[in-house]
């Protein structure tokens, strides 16, 4: 289905998405306020995107000096070309150590892979320890934004789920009870737990390094406590030097929440005395993303998910009308270079306000990127014939002053004389909802000329 | 100074009275106005559907009509930002480049190239400025509330001058009203929606006359407001201030 | 493994190098008094401050603000109360009891009120995340005004584990509503000395 019509069903229950335009709106306003706080907020902006560019354009030596710095710390590094790879290879690590039970953190990537699925179908328990991440894995959804998986869930709704699977007293969606009540739950998986798998927010060339962010400890508290740590990494987070996280944190947790930082941000470099640390490098598509040079600095984001919030539509619409694994405006750009036949509805679900890109702390130019998404897929992709021929006819009639003059009195006389039970038919999505401009007498263009003859 | 009008399609056919407030205001500042006949269209509607390539006709042809004039001027932020930004699917011949280099939205016009914010207008209403995204965040004419910059907004410096108009803030001063070009009705729901979100806004902020420097986003607006009877009146910004007592 | 091909295919298709920018640090020069923005915001991020004028009353407004904390880790010698000793060859699930974990940091971050905090300085990687309460211990003149002071000042280190600690542990994740406790502590205090 394409997005216009998962956004009307949501758009069913108006309440709902009041609500949700209203949540995310606030956390927009977070954002603004905690970013007013920071004195050359525009710079820092400018300096993460033109180091993200400068790693772009040197990201195989970056690889090859953070692979060798890693190694030299005592990490094992694994590199995969596909989901399916990174996957086998997750799993034969978990083989190899003898691995029964996973606690994993938020990863994205590891979302885009489908590694959940692909461990349980080979007797492995994954445990998603991340609140929202836990509350969708047990009502068996995906996420529907990437900083808040859950913002779609009502209290009252985790509630019964809680009751349902942690066997929770009823508590009318109280929220402390049920955050408590989800502590103890996954205390307990913490301390069983053979493998931790975390994503990571940067990793640092110079150093060999990478960085967790997290606000709930729950990383920490999987990679801390379990033998063995996988942490798994799309190839584009790379950063060159650790003083460059000066940079990226600043913007990191501002742009997402409007905190000034994250509550943890954990800088693992070496494992810990009798551990073993993993890092698999993932590049599934992001390789021929680099190709595309109108598209490659979708590579940027660092996943904050500030263009969700900001985006009029994702407010009103949710983030599983995307139905991709990263939603809303920067999903709209990187979905189409994996699929661009299943993803060709979502560079039209914008209105191009830009909000996204004056937003978005490492400066990505999504909705011109948007625009240029629609100018292949309306070649590559089938379209609509209606959509189709009427553009194109437009194309023609509007590069002909004698025509146009033509089309737009007769348009204009249709509009004037026709039944308003036509003008409002069910073809009109114009006139559902809306009235259509009173027609005067005469066009711009005759009440002109009328003024010359005077 | 020789100007050209420029009076996008929707407005020529649908809105005459922008087009003619827009005239007579730049009259008024004794600027010199031609209407150069058998101008269409800026190409947008294809280009934001993905039918950039089929416009290029369109876009030729805008160039015809403009290229002979200093200052091409139009009602239309919009507009004007397509020109600006994507004219570039054309050969960029010298004509082509002076008028992407020389077309202004309105009040752009009138506040940075004739230096001018008091237009000895009169308009004794409560408004509200329906900023509209492709000015504000394409064109620049104000400071958008994403970024950190200093406030400026060239439509409030000129509002702010007119006898007697009290400007109303909003709870939310720049988010998108939902028109979108073709959006409005392939996103029919969301668009709608985000319409009605917006006016609400103005109900909330006291307003009693909406305007902008955009007329797409107004008759997207007005549609909803003139189906739903709610007491606002909509109006482009040009003939605010093209207003006297 | 895939190594080979994705590096060849990075170089194929990777844009002609662009500079690396040089931060400059004159932009976010501030004159702001550095303890009052940084218990400012460790109280805006659900944490509590403290200022203590003298070292000797550590463990008396430790006892005031935590009374009931039995299990506690000490890993500062400035305070006595420690009741369990942890070393590099204890069982870290073991740290699951316990109520309270003092800890020196490193440094602090004016900006947004976090303390680095090293392996070093916990012996145990695990235990700021998995005590009950935390009190951390900053230096005064350890407070930085950002982030680029602060990863300037731990350049040298040996680099092991690390972390930036910005309050309690906490959730927003039902409806919005914050909740402080979520898997890490569920309380920090910042003593600043």
């Amino acid at each position: 289905m394409a997005h216009a019509d998962e956004a009307a069903i949501f758009n069913k229950d108006e309440a709902k998405v009041n609500w949700h335009d209203k949540a995310l709106w606030f956390v927009r306003q977070k954002r603004d306020k905690s970013a007013h706080n920071v004195q050359g907020w525009e710079t820092l902006r400018d300096l993460a995107s033109a180091i993200k560019a400068n790693v772009l354009s040197n990201l195989d030596d970056y690889l090859i000096q953070f692979e060798e710095n890693a190694k030299k710390n005592g990490v094992t590094v694994h590199w995969a070309a596909d989901a399916e790879e990174h996957n086998k290879i997750v799993h034969s690590i978990l083989q190899k150590t003898n691995v029964k039970k996973v606690v994993k953190s938020k990863s994205m990537l590891t979302e885009e892979c489908h590694l959940n699925p692909y461990l349980e179908a080979n007797g492995i328990e994954v445990v998603d320890t991340d609140l929202g991440e836990r509350i969708v894995q047990l009502a068996e959804e995906p996420p529907s934004h990437i900083v808040l998986p859950a913002i779609h869930k009502t209290k009252e709704e985790v509630d019964v789920l809680f009751q349902e699977h942690l066997g929770t007293k009823p508590s009318n969606g109280d929220p402390q009870y049920l955050t408590n009540e989800a502590r103890k739950h996954l205390r307990d998986k913490f301390l069983k737990a053979d493998a931790a798998i975390t994503g990571v927010n940067f990793a640092v060339a110079e150093t060999g390094g990478f960085v967790v962010c997290t606000n709930e400890g729950n990383a920490d508290m999987g990679a801390h406590l379990a033998k063995v740590h996988i942490a798994c990494m799309g190839m584009e987070k790379l950063i060159p030097q650790e003083k460059h996280l000066g940079v990226f944190l600043r913007l990191l947790a501002r742009s997402a929440t409007g905190q000034p930082i994250t509550t943890y941000s954990s800088h693992f470099n070496k494992p810990a005395k009798g551990t073993e640390m993993h890092i698999v490098i993932v590049d599934n598509g992001r390789t021929e993303q680099l190709s595309r040079e109108d598209f490659r600095a979708s590579l940027h984001c660092i996943r904050c998910g500030a263009c969700m919030n900001t985006c009029p539509i994702y407010r009103r619409s949710g983030g599983h009308s995307y139905k991709a694994t990263i939603p809303g405006p920067i999903g709209s750009i990187l979905s189409p270079g994996k699929d661009l036949t299943k993803h060709s509805s979502l560079p039209f679900a914008s209105t191009l306000c830009g909000s996204c890109s004056d937003v978005c702390p490492v400066k990505i130019n999504i909705h011109e990127q948007l625009y240029k998404w629609r100018q292949i897929i309306t070649k590559d992709v089938p379209q609509p014939v209606v959509k189709k021929t009427t553009l194109k006819m437009a194309g023609r009639v509007l590069a002909s002053s004698k025509m146009y003059g033509i089309a737009g009195k007769s348009a204009r006389f249709m509009l004037k004389h026709m039944p308003k039970f036509i003008i409002y038919s069910k073809l009109n999505a114009w006139g559902k909802a809306r009235d259509l401009p009173e027609v005067k007498n005469s066009n711009f263009d005759e009440w002109y000329k009328n003024r010359q003859k005077k | 100074m020789k100007v050209g009008l420029f009076i996008p399609c929707y407005i020529n056919q649908l809105y005459p009275q922008v087009g003619i407030a827009t005239l007579e205001l730049l009259e008024k500042l004794g600027v010199e106005v031609d209407y150069p006949m058998g101008q269409t269209c800026c190409g947008q509607p294809l280009g934001n559907s993905g039918y950039e390539q089929d416009s290029k006709g369109i876009c030729q042809l805008f160039v015809e009509n403009f290229k002979a004039y200093d200052y091409i001027v139009g009602p239309s932020g919009s507009c004007v930002y397509h020109v600006k930004k994507h004219f570039d699917i054309l050969e960029q011949t010298d004509d082509v480049k002076r008028v992407r280099k020389n077309i202004y939205e309105l009040c752009q016009f009138i506040h940075d190239v004739l230096g001018r914010t008091d237009v000895g207008a009169s308009f004794p209403h409560k408004v509200g400025i329906h900023k509209s995204c492709h000015g504000l965040r394409g064109l620049r004419l104000g400071s958008c509330s994403e970024r950190m910059d200093a406030h400026y907004s060239t439509e409030e410096d000129l509002l702010n001058n007119v006898k007697g108009l009290e400007l109303k803030t909003l709870n939310r001063p720049d988010e998108c009203c939902g028109f979108g070009g073709t959006f409005s009705v392939f996103e029919e729901a969301i668009s709608v929606k985000m319409g009605k979100d917006r006016i609400q806004d103005h109900i909330d902020s006291d307003v009693e006359v909406i305007t902008g420097a955009d007329h797409s986003c107004l008759m997207h607006l007005e549609g909803l407001v003139n189906r739903n009877k709610q007491p606002l009146k909509v109006m482009h910004i040009a003939e605010i201030l093209n207003s006297s007592i | 493994m895939s190594r080979e091909s994705i590096l060849k295919a990075v170089k194929q298709n990777k844009p002609t190098s662009l500079p690396l920018p040089e931060i400059d640090l004159n932009v976010f020069a501030e004159d702001k008094d550095l303890v009052k923005t940084f218990i400012g915001n460790v109280e805006f991020v659900g944490g509590r401050a403290v200022e203590l004028d003298d070292i000797k009353n550590l463990d008396i407004e430790i006892k005031k603000l935590y009374p009931n904390a039995s299990k506690i880790v000490s890993c500062t010698k400035a305070s006595g109360l420690g009741s369990i000793s942890i070393s590099e060859s204890t069982d870290p699930h073991g740290l699951e009891a316990i109520d309270l974990a003092i800890i020196h940091g490193e440094l602090a971050v004016a900006e947004n009120g976090a303390v680095w905090i090293a392996e070093n300085d916990v012996t145990l990687r695990v235990l700021p995340f998995i005590t009950n309460d935390l009190v951390l211990i900053v230096n005064k003149k350890d407070i930085h005004l950002h982030m680029h002071s602060a990863f300037e000042a731990i350049s040298k280190r040996d680099r092991t584990f690390g972390v930036f600690i910005s309050g309690p542990s906490k959730t927003a994740d039902i409806e919005q509503c914050l909740v402080i406790g979520a898997q890490g502590a569920v309380s920090l205090t910042v003593i600043i000395l």
